[in-house]
Formats: structure tokens, sequence, C-alpha cells
């Protein structure tokens, strides 16, 4: 029974990984930015929907309203700032998103305050109870919603234009160009679903921990781009399967041996040791 | 007073910290987000070797940056396996784990941090702060001359050839591990020098101090500046240390401005404040060959 | 006559005008990155103790004045600050509003300089050991580790105690404090385990601590991780009482602990909000009314800080004077966490009180009074 109940938690803390990580990935493997502000962005979407859901009091329109406009949000962050430093070195784009999170942070600090705001929503969402085996309303809640997403992101990516173009750009931009794949519209489409992903990332976790405040993206900053990376170059396959064996491997040691180091510092060692035997990632091609 | 020498201090140890990031990135390419790390591995050696074992500051000095080189060398080897984002992923993981290990470890003295770390004493007396300021200023100027010698020798030749394309490095018979490793210990040795002065100075040290945020300051002081320059490393350096300072008066929209300033620079400047083919440092020289130009007309 | 007694009060009124200048305290604490909320508690709780001495006729007719500099929890621009407040503001007396790190790296400079201060709220034991002029108006962790073992073997007559230890220096220090003494008092520690600071994620722990059948769990943690931890424990069945300290010790622990679950917590703290001290219920009706939200310990502690330093300042303004001002308090009427004296290591004596979280709202439960158990010294 222990380890069911771990299994819902290893699912549970994977499927934010995997929501934050995917929208990151899709950038990621096609523009190679590591984009810092993403978690600037997942920050946002918690905001939007805490705001909107005070002002209509229906959770699924603030999910839903938040999504799109962090969406647009993030992709005017590619058009009017990233479009212009893709020809220079790779670590200009990663200082200023550095640069811009740091912006977005101190200006929620600004406009909402320092402090925790409580996020508690009224939706009527089943729960499991089987003995002592208990999948909390709010667990379901992430479970289900990410089912629908990555579902959703399967279709969207295998079966329709918009999939292809994405893969195009992906595999090698001038070429999607030269056969004539708006790739500007392209990107401008990964970051908006990026971005909306992320801002459903972040508003689950606000409703999860029943809490929304500024700096709640510093950790994901960076904790995303392990899932990432774990998962290859750009690969969402990869990033999905390395949101779910880093939640569980985070998980399990800490059930195994308690916190004998941080969470994130057991992530990470977890990660170092995995990169030295598998340099390039799970499903990662070797770099061009 | 001793506020600008404080800030002057800090921007000491900050110069040599970006002049050492600035040989594994600028010179070698391998982009490093977790030197903090090895800020942290130079600081608390020394710390730990004078309070906690008595050692005294001379001797701990060479000590710590040795330590530090070595260390700076066996993360080399993570380099050898993994490439360009998975090494600066392998960085960034060091430095989270370094500064977890340093918080869970008694010897360190874990959350509570290392104090009464001592000052050193010129003539049987301890420095006072107007002495320590010429005193780290004098490291600055030594790290920025022996780099500059340095990048006027053979090796940075093979840090650049390692840069450019590592299989061509290799065909030019520069051997890639070993120059990997030559890089990141050289660069270890000048961020163990940078702890030692840190650790001497504040007297107290904590974990918190060696996070991955000042990492990401040290890479973003180098390439505000203009990557794979000293004057890039120095400027964004004393500027980085200066900026949110001198930024007070703005009291509640500092750190706000502070980012915007690095967006923005970046967005017009992307080559840094006084990269090669940035405008500003362009325009420096201008003024320059205008100078030469006005003497030779005279002539 | 009548003329003469006009004139001179004319003079002494202008004289007092010419000579009443301010007294400058200097104030440091988090306002920007991960810390801002706590750090500005802190700055709202000084601001208003400025006010309410200046409304009240200032220190010896000199009015106070607060100059305050945001530190980003950044020992560095701690540091700094230190210099500025000292050498370019001129303040008399420096409070910190800030955490133990960057308190105890400005604490060496304010003893070097010869400028006292005092830290409100930073746990870190070693803070007034920096010397003779450096002051703490926070409870000392230690203490407060005890009282909670106090409160869980006496009050609450506890035989096995389950204890969760925030990785930081604050719980680091609570837990020690805790464990010694409740070891003293008989009772057995069955669980021991450290997390780490701003942890969401207890399922596992707590699973783990189930098993171990305490009566009670002494979980140092602040209110975020707190809330989580009392919540997390009712899902997964754990109905013994939690004991929590002045890191749960605001409103915004109630809010962001759901269902309810923070009913029946108990707490070790400065703050009794239901004293009836007047300066306390002013205290807490002036910082709602001003900052729209409830006051907290935090804020609180930098009230006090600033009361205590209106005292020193009282004495003279010369440091060993303040220092002088500030050793001789006896029960410090202006105090809202019941200051009663000063140490010689120039720690808080006071009583702690003991709040259950109830129905929304902190009430008072017990004092402990026991000077063996609240002593700084011991």
């Amino acid at each position: 029974m222990e380890l069911w109940q771990e299994s819902v938690n290893i699912l549970v803390l994977g499927s934010i990984y995997v929501l934050i990580a995917v929208g990151l990935s899709m950038i990621y493997g096609i523009l190679r930015v590591l984009h810092v502000a993403h978690a600037g962005i997942y920050t946002l979407g918690a905001f939007l929907s805490l705001s909107i859901a005070g002002v209509t009091g229906n959770f699924w329109i603030a999910l839903t309203l938040s999504a799109i406009i962090s969406g647009f949000f993030g992709a005017l962050i590619y058009r009017y700032i990233y479009k212009f430093v893709l020809k220079e070195e790779r670590i200009v784009p990663l200082i200023i998103s550095v640069g811009l999170f740091i912006t977005m942070q101190d200006l929620y600090r600004i406009i909402y305050g320092p402090y925790k705001y409580p996020f508690s929503i009224s939706t009527a969402i089943p729960y499991i109870r089987v003995g002592s085996f208990y999948v909390s309303p709010l667990q379901m809640l992430i479970l289900m919603i990410t089912g629908v997403i990555l579902v959703g992101l399967y279709f969207v990516l295998n079966k329709t234009r918009i999939g292809v173009g994405l893969k195009a750009c992906a595999n090698d931009l001038q070429m999607a160009e030269a056969v004539g794949i708006n790739t500007k519209l392209t990107i401008a489409l990964a970051f908006f679903i990026g971005s909306a992903l992320a801002a459903v990332a972040g508003t689950l976790v606000g409703v999860y921990d029943n809490s929304v405040y500024p700096t709640m993206g510093s950790t994901v900053s960076y904790k995303a781009f392990v899932v990432v990376v774990l998962g290859g170059f750009g690969s969402l396959k990869g990033s999905v399967i390395a949101g779910y064996l880093l939640a569980a491997a985070e998980v399990l040691l800490v059930s195994w041996k308690g916190f004998f180091l941080p969470r994130d510092a057991i992530g990470f060692l977890v990660m170092i040791i995995f990169l030295i035997f598998l340099p390039n990632g799970l499903f990662g091609k070797k770099e061009r | 007073m001793d506020y600008l020498m404080t800030l002057g201090i800090f921007a000491s140890i900050y110069t040599i910290l970006a002049i050492s990031l600035n040989i594994l990135t600028g010179y070698a390419g391998q982009v490093s987000l977790g030197h903090a790390a090895l800020f942290g591995v130079g600081a608390y050696t020394s710390a730990a070797l004078t309070v906690n074992l008595g050692f005294n500051y001379w001797a701990a000095l060479p000590l710590s940056i040795l330590i530090t080189a070595l260390v700076g060398a066996l993360i080399g080897l993570s380099s050898l396996r993994a490439h360009s984002d998975f090494l600066v992923l392998i960085t960034i993981g060091i430095n989270f784990v370094v500064v977890a290990l340093l918080k869970y470890t008694p010897f360190f003295g874990g959350p509570y941090g290392l104090l009464g770390i001592p000052r050193p004493s010129l003539f049987g007396e301890a420095m006072n702060t107007f002495e320590y300021f010429w005193y780290a200023v004098g490291w600055a100027s030594f790290t920025i001359l022996f780099v500059y010698w340095m990048s006027k020798k053979y090796i940075r030749t093979a840090f650049e050839a390692i840069k450019e394309d590592e299989e061509a490095a290799e065909a030019m018979t520069v051997s890639v591990p070993r120059f990997k490793i030559y890089a990141f210990a050289i660069s270890a040795a000048f961020a163990g020098l940078a702890g030692n002065l840190w650790a001497h100075y504040m007297g107290v040290i904590f974990p918190g101090n060696f996070s991955f945020d000042t990492s990401i300051e040290i890479m973003t002081m180098i390439v505000l500046g203009g990557i794979g320059t000293i004057r890039g490393a120095v400027f964004g350096a004393v500027l980085l240390v200066f900026l949110p300072e001198y930024l007070r008066f703005v009291s509640d929209y500092r750190m706000l401005i502070y980012g915007l300033i690095i967006v923005f620079t970046m967005l017009f400047i992307p080559s840094g404040l006084l990269g090669d083919n940035s405008i500003t440092w362009r325009w420096t020289r201008i003024f320059k060959k205008g100078d030469r130009v006005a003497k030779n007309n005279e002539n | 006559m009548k003329k003469f007694l006009a004139f001179s009060l004319i003079l002494v009124l202008s004289l007092t005008l010419v000579f009443a200048g301010t007294y400058k305290i200097g104030f440091f604490a988090p306002l920007t990155g991960w810390a801002a909320a706590d750090g500005s508690s802190a700055l709202r709780g000084a601001e208003l103790a400025v006010k309410y001495i200046n409304d009240n006729g200032g220190v010896n007719g000199n009015n106070l004045k607060l100059i305050y500099y945001d530190d980003a929890m950044n020992t560095a621009q701690a540091v700094s600050i230190a210099f500025k407040l000292i050498q370019q503001d001129h303040v008399l007396i420096a409070v910190s509003g800030s955490y133990s790190s960057t308190t105890r790296a400005a604490a060496g400079i304010y003893q070097r300089l010869g400028i006292p201060m005092i830290s409100a709220y930073a746990v870190l034991p070693q803070i007034t050991k920096v010397g003779n002029l450096i002051f703490r108006v926070g409870t000392l962790a230690t203490v407060e580790g005890r009282a909670g073992a106090y409160l869980a073997v006496k009050i609450l007559g506890a035989k096995r105690i389950a204890v969760l230890n925030i990785d930081n220096d604050f719980g680091t220090s609570l837990t020690k404090g805790f464990i010694e003494e409740a070891k003293k008092l008989g009772a057995k520690i069955v669980y021991l385990t450290k997390y780490p600071i701003g942890e969401t994620q207890f399922r596992t722990i707590l699973g783990a601590l189930k098993k171990s059948k305490p009566d009670v769990i002494y979980a140092t943690a602040y209110y975020a991780e707190a809330s989580h931890i009392v919540f997390q424990a009712k899902q997964l069945g754990i109905y013994v009482p939690i004991i929590g300290q002045e890191g749960y010790d605001s409103p915004k622990f109630i809010q962001l602990s759901e269902d309810g679950s923070y009913n029946g917590t108990l707490i070790t703290t400065d703050l009794n909000r239901d004293s009836s001290k007047p300066i306390v219920q002013w205290f807490l009706k002036t910082y709602k009314e001003k900052y729209g939200i409830s006051a907290d310990m935090v804020s609180a502690s930098a009230f006090d800080a600033v009361q205590v330093a209106a005292v020193g300042l009282k004495n003279g303004t010369t440091p060993d004077k303040i220092r002088e001002g500030i050793l001789s308090i006896k029960s410090l009427k202006t105090s809202v966490t019941d200051i009663e004296h000063y140490t010689k290591s120039r720690e808080v004596f006071r009583p702690l009180t003991v709040q259950i979280v109830l129905a929304g709202r902190f009430n008072f439960f017990r004092e402990i009074t026991d000077p063996d158990v609240l002593n700084p010294e011991r």
C-alpha cells in the first residue's frame, strides 16, 4: 500500500515537472535558448489565475484565460527580445533571460506585495480513498489536467500541420524556412504553447501548495532545465519521461534515506551521475 | 570612506572571479554556471584551515588556492564526458551539491556557517579596511597581469582552438583533455584566491553566500562587460558591484531597474559593453584614433 | 510679568524647535528577493514604532528618524550598508530586520565601529556573542526550544515525541534546545528527521513519522512549511498535537493551511494577541489599519527593537549610554512582546506565551514562566 501511495506522490510531482518542462523543451528544441524567464511566466500564470479567479469566481475560466494571456506574453518575449539576439553567442540570450526573470520577479513583488497568497478553489473534483490509499482532489486535478494536456499535445504535434511545422523547425531552422514554412510564426507558436503550459503549471502548483508568491518560480528556473536536458535536446518524449524519472528519484531517495541533502541537491546529484553515464541525455541525438 | 573601500574590496574580489571565469568560458569556451562553487571551496577551505585547524593565514592562502585548483581539475574531468549544455547543467548541479554539502557538514559549521575567520596580519597587526583594500586591489592587479601574460602564450592559442572546434584542435595536435583540465584548474585557482580574500574580509561565511545566484552574477559580469576580454571582465565586475549600491536612491524599484539594465544592455550591445565588436568599444577606439589623427595633423 | 512669561514661553518654544534634533536609527532588512515578505513586515513594524514614539513626544524631545536599506539577504550588502549607515548617515544605533547570516555579518562591523545594534528576530545564538554592543529582541532559539519541550512534556504530558528539523540555523538551534530539555524531562525522541527550507512535500517523511507512533510532533518550520505539515499530517490521518514556534506566528499560517488543518496547533511565541496591555492592542489595530494585513511576530519584534533602541537613546546618545539604558530596562511597558529585562549576555528575559490556533485565529493557551526554562544564560 505504501508503495502505491509513493507512486501517487511521484506521479503528481512528475506531472508538474513535465508541464513546466515540455513547453521549455519545445522552445529549447527550436532555438537552443536556455529560457530562464519561462519560470517568470509560470509565476505570471499563477498570479493571473489567482486574480481572475478572484474576480470571476470560476477556476476553469481563470485557468483558461491565464494560459492564453501568458501564452501571448511568451510570444511577445520572443517577438521583441529573443528574435534580435539569436545570431549572437548562446550565452547572450541566457543572460537576457536572467535579466528578464529578475525584472519579472520584482515586478510581481511591487504589484502584489511580497507575501504569499492562499489559492483555494471550490470546484468539485472526485477523489479516491481505498483503505489507507488516498488520492486527494487536488492530486486528481493535477493528474487529470496533465493527462488531458499530454494527449492533446501528442495529437497536435503528430497529427496537425502545426506539429509538422514545429518538428521541421526543431530539426533544421534554415531548411524549414527554405521549404516555405513560416518559421517566425511557428516559433512564436511554440512560445505561445510553451508559455500557456507554464501558466497552467504555475496555477496548479499555486492551488496544490495553496500559495502564490513572487519568487515561486526561482526553483523552477533551474529545475526545469534538469528535465529538459536530461530528456535530450528538445525531445518532448524524453522530457516527459525525464520529468517522471526525476520525481521518482527524488521521492524514492527521500523515502529511503530521508533528506540526507536538500531536495534540489538530491535531484542534481541524480542528474550528474546520470549524465556521466549517458552524456547525451535519454533520447538526445549528438549535438550538431 | 570604509563604505567605498568595502565596495572596492568586493569589486576586486569579483574582478578576480570574473577574470577566472573568463579563462574558462571566454577563452576555452567551457560555459560554467557553477563558478560560485569554486569560490565557496576556496573560502571554506581557508576558513576551515584557520578557524578549525589553527593554521596561519599565510599558510592557508596557498593551500586554499591549491585545493580549489584540484577540485576545479576534478570538475574539469566531467567536461571530458559532457559537452555544451550538458556541461552547463553539470556545473549548475555541482553548485547545488557543493552548497548542500557545506550546509549539511558539521565540520564546516552546517547552517551556522564558519565564524571568526581572522584577518591576515601585517607586522603583527590585523589589517584594517584600508589596508585590506590595497591588499585585494593588489591581488586583482596580479590576476589581471598574470592572465594578460598568459594570453600571449601558447596556452591561450590552445584554449581558443578548443573553443572553436575540438576535433580540429586535436588535429592540430592540441591535447583537448589536457588543456580542458588546465582551463578548469587555472580558473579554479583564481576562484579559490577570490574565496580566500572574501572569507578573510567578511570574517563570517555561510553556505548561502556561494549559491547558484552568485554563479549567475559572475557570468552576467563577463557577458555584460564583453566575453573573452580581460577589460570586459574587469569592467563588468566593477559595474555590477557598484550598480546595485548606486541604485539605492530608487529604493523600491532597485532590482527592477537592475534587471532592466541587464536586459537592454544585452539587447542593444550583445557583444558586451567593452566586447570586441560592440558599438561602445568601437567608440572608444574612434576617440583614440581621432587623437592620433589630430596629432598627425599637428605634425 | 505677563510679558515676561510670554517672552520666556516663546524663548523656550523656539529653543526646543532649534535644539530638538532628530535621532537617526539605521535599519536593514531584505526588501527584495525570496525573504522580502519578512523584511517588509519588519520594516513596517519598525516604522510603526517610530510613529508611535514621535506621536508621543519623541525621545527627550527629539524625533526619531528611520533610515533603511534593502540588504536583499546578501551578507556583502549587509556589510556595506553597515558602513553606509554608520559613516554616511551617522546613525546612533542600528536595528536589524534581517535573518541570521546578514545580521551576524553586519554585527561585526557595528561592534568594531562602536555603534550599538539590535537584532529584531534573527535567531543565530552567536549574534550577541559578537560583542557588548549587540542586543537581541527575539527569544534565543535554544530557550524557545526548551519552552517547547516544557509544553510537550510538562503541560501536554507527552512521552514519545517526533521531531521535524528545518535545515537552517533557526531549526537546528530550536531542535537542539528542544531535544536536550525533552530528554531531561524524561520524554523519548522516537523520530527525528531534517528537511530542507522551502519544502512543500512532507507526505513521505510524515508517513515514516506516523509509524513511530508519537504522542506529540515538534515541527520547527516557518509558516509556509508549517501550513503544508499540518495539512498533510491531517491528510495522512495523524491527529496528535503539533507544536510549532514563532515561525508559525503569522496570519498567513492560518490562510495557507487548507481545510482548517491549523486547528489545534500549539505554538510558543513572544506575541500574545489576547494580551490586555494597551500597547499590544494599539499595535495590532494600527498595523491592520495602516497596512491592510494583520501583524505577525516579525513585525512585532521589529517594533520592539525600535522601542528598545528608544529606551537606550533616552539615557544618552553615546554608545555607552545607549548600552546602559538598554541594560537597565525593567518590564518595558511600550513593548508588545513582554520584554522583562536584558541579561548580561544581552538576551531578553521574557515569559513565553503558548498560543493555540483555533477558529482561524491565535488564542492564548498558557504562559510559560518557569525561570529555569526561560533563562538565556543557562
